[in-house]
């Protein structure tokens, strides 16, 4: 059977062709990438033309992350938390953790003290992390928050000092929210415009979703699984604190693991608070914060913040949306 | 001169024959490729289970630890025993919408939903 060379040769580069200008037609690509760091999942979103290029922040921005947490996490033996924690009067740290203390101590300031980083040997007593946890003696309770407070710590350039031996430092309230913004700084050094780090429900929504805005579900604190309402933000960080992450009951009373520095219990003004802010690093501290105070002086603290927005669920379950939260409010 | 029409030959039309066919192939394969949204479980760094949401199921993912039992029912998805001490995942309830996530962080196990129908979910992340 004769064959026509040229016109398959022409047919073939056509279908080549085709196929090439559908693999290059500037079609959105996503990067979806999750891993389990810091005590729970983290996930990095980006978006934009060359999958490479996403791929390669990603890879980055988890190394970061993984770095800062290596420093800034009581679990590490050798991180600057833990090194401070053992020290007799503090020591030199990283700027990084400078940076997260420093912003912590102008929450704690500010809030008076409802937000703090010296709780730690209060969480090691309750044992909330252990498999069996149970309700401290009071004694024991009143000796573990003897001393603390942010007028425990001060800082003097990359010197942190303690003042007494056994005050144990804990970032746990703000360290996670540093962590997830210096990945946002890795995605915009590799020209990502379009993403978001989601560590845990904390999280920073960089630019906009390829369709729409980002559309962040907030978790219901009474209805597992359930919904409590939606925002749509930009360049925004969204973050929730909630009694029901982690807690445990004894006598029909539940205990979590937000903890009220006066009392050295866990507070009792809040079933959760979601704060949306500028960075994720405050957003945590002031979600921990609000969670402390409660609806009244929470709002007022939210307030003393501009650019920040929240919506606090009070113990009884009424809700208590700060002024400006409705610019962010898509549902219900 | 010949008109291109006229010095096709049998072979020619053989093979833009084929290659349509191909063509439409593609484009019926497209079309019915499987829609829907998954349930896709990480042990560790592997994938070690994936099913269909809409399909009741239970499985039991290995861990370091020992085995998270997850379940897939008209709920979502959901752990309901796990040996990791906080059992944090068994609170979490269920993932039902794309991008949903669950974790059994210390037994390494997480679980993604996965949508690939293009359904619209309310929502792109969970702060919880």
């Amino acid at each position: 059977m004769p064959w026509n060379r040229p016109l398959i040769i022409g047919i073939i580069v056509l279908l080549l062709a085709l196929g090439w200008l559908r693999t290059n037609s500037g079609e959105v690509k996503q990067v979806r990438r999750s891993q389990l760091m810091m005590g729970t999942i983290v996930e990095i979103v980006a978006s934009g033309q060359d999958a490479g290029q996403l791929e390669a922040a990603a890879d980055e921005a988890f190394a970061e992350m993984a770095r800062l947490d290596k420093l800034l996490s009581r679990h590490y033996q050798n991180s600057d938390v833990t090194r401070l924690s053992k020290s007799l009067k503090g020591g030199q740290i990283a700027p990084e953790t400078a940076a997260v203390i420093a912003l912590g101590l102008d929450v704690a300031r500010h809030s008076n003290g409802a937000f703090d980083m010296t709780l730690g040997r209060l969480k090691a007593l309750w044992g909330i992390d252990r498999e069996n946890p149970t309700v401290p003696e009071q004694a024991a309770i009143a000796e573990a928050i003897e001393g603390i407070g942010f007028q425990a710590l001060s800082l003097e350039g990359l010197n942190l000092v303690k003042q007494s031996p056994q005050l144990m430092v804990d970032l746990g309230g703000i360290a996670k929210g540093y962590i997830v913004d210096q990945a946002i700084v890795v995605l915009k050094k590799h020209g990502v415009t379009s993403g978001a780090v989601n560590a845990g429900g904390d999280m920073y929504l960089l630019g906009r979703h390829p369709e729409h805005p980002w559309r962040i579900g907030i978790q219901h604190p009474r209805k597992q699984g359930g919904i409590l309402t939606t925002v749509e933000v930009r360049d925004k960080a969204v973050v929730t604190s909630g009694d029901y992450e982690r807690f445990f009951e004894q006598d029909g009373q539940r205990y979590h693991h937000i903890f009220d520095p006066a009392t050295g219990s866990p507070a009792r003004g809040c079933q959760s608070v979601t704060v949306v802010t500028d960075n994720v690093a405050l957003g945590d501290a002031l979600a921990t914060a609000l969670f402390v105070l409660g609806p009244e002086k929470g709002l007022e603290l939210l307030a003393q913040y501009p650019g920040s927005a929240g919506l606090i669920v009070a113990a009884d379950g009424t809700l208590h949306p700060s002024q400006g939260w409705t610019d962010y409010q898509s549902s219900p | 001169m010949k008109t291109p029409w006229q010095v096709m030959t049998g072979g020619d039309w053989l093979v833009v024959l084929t290659l349509l066919g191909i063509a439409l192939a593609g484009i019926a394969w497209l079309a019915t490729a499987p829609a829907g949204t998954r349930v896709v479980a990480t042990c560790g760094h592997q994938t070690c289970f994936v099913a269909e949401l809409d399909q009741a199921h239970s499985v039991d993912l290995d861990g370091p630890l020992g085995k998270t039992h997850l379940v897939i029912d008209e709920k979502g998805a959901y752990v309901t025993s796990s040996p990791c001490p906080r059992k944090v995942c068994l609170s979490m309830g269920p993932a039902r919408y794309s991008g949903d996530l669950l974790a059994c962080v210390p037994n390494r196990i997480m679980v993604r939903i996965e949508n690939r129908s293009g359904e619209d979910v309310p929502y792109d992340l969970l702060s919880r």
